[in-house]
């Protein structure tokens, strides 16, 4: 990736401080769209990214380039997010009546219109890779290969998923009376 | 609009809220004070912890002097009879003025003590 290029550049230039201002832009929805995949929840997805980007800052200037600047920042989101849903796990238990409360008013992506919280729904049933290789790809109309570095699968494995994820969805909706599926 | 569409519409908005990169920026920012703010943290806490102890230790030596004024009145008060005694019997053979030289003498060395003790505290 060109921009990746130029960042490494400004690292391996001793200008992590220019390097990072050029990173935050090019890596903030990929970070935010990688979070909100695994935790479902935009509050905690942006607590997640901002984290990673204050991890990134603190660990820019050791970036040796020896792995890909994305597959590293992917990582470090993942183990992130990871860390959070532990958190989460730990502090709060299912038959907590505000858990539930959580779980019903979680975040959502803002549906305007009745076919797309349809959708909607469909998409949070889905298994929880499916779910996300749907999220992440259709976030910025990405290619497999870039999914599959996110969530740090092989392609193929990726295509699978949004395979089947693509058949249930159309299934779903069809036999929710949705049309153009 | 077919579902690919859909799809698009619904996760093409996925994004933080506006404000983000200021909010890391301040998260940043903080981070780098952190530090200085770290230092001036630790020595806050030193300077109490010494002062603590300064003020404890004034509080044991006050208490031991005055337990041993203490002593020392009560054992003149029991034995003053016994001192006058004694006294009379060694200084009748001293000069009175070297007497109350001696008494002045001793009486401004304790007062030079008291002030100094004075002084050194504030």
């Amino acid at each position: 990736m060109p921009a990746d290029d130029a960042i490494i550049a400004l690292i391996q230039d001793g200008r992590a401080g220019e390097a990072f201002e050029r990173l935050m832009p090019a890596y903030r929805r990929r970070v935010f769209g990688l979070a909100y995949s695994l935790l479902r929840d935009r509050g905690a997805a942006e607590d997640v990214a901002q984290e990673v980007f204050v991890k990134l800052w603190q660990a820019l200037p050791r970036f040796d380039g020896r792995a890909q600047l994305s597959t590293w920042i992917y990582a470090i989101t993942r183990n992130a997010a990871i860390s959070a849903m532990r958190k989460r796990r730990r502090t709060l238990s299912m038959s907590d009546p505000a858990v539930q409360d959580e779980v019903e008013s979680r975040g959502v992506v803002p549906v305007a219109e009745p076919e797309d919280a349809a959708l909607w729904r469909q998409v949070e049933a889905l298994p929880d890779k499916q779910r996300q290789a749907i999220t992440l790809y259709y976030q910025e109309q990405r290619q497999v290969e870039e999914v599959a570095a996110m969530m740090g699968l092989p392609a193929n494995t990726v295509k699978t998923h949004l395979h089947r994820a693509r058949a249930s969805l159309a299934a779903a909706l069809r036999s929710a009376g949705v049309e153009g599926v | 609009m077919n579902s690919e569409d859909r799809l698009r519409r619904l996760f093409g908005s996925l994004d933080a809220r506006p404000g983000f990169e200021e909010r890391v920026m301040q998260r940043v920012a903080a981070l780098a004070a952190a530090p200085r703010q770290d230092l001036r943290t630790q020595f806050e806490r030193r300077r109490a912890l010494l002062r603590r102890r300064l003020r404890r230790e004034a509080w044991m030596n006050s208490i031991t002097v005055l337990g041993i004024g203490a002593c020392a009145g009560a054992l003149v008060w029991r034995y003053a009879s016994e001192i006058q005694q004694f006294a009379m019997n060694s200084l009748q053979p001293v000069d009175s003025n070297l007497l109350i030289g001696g008494t002045i003498a001793a009486l401004g060395a304790a007062l030079w003590f008291v002030i100094r003790r004075l002084q050194s505290g504030r």
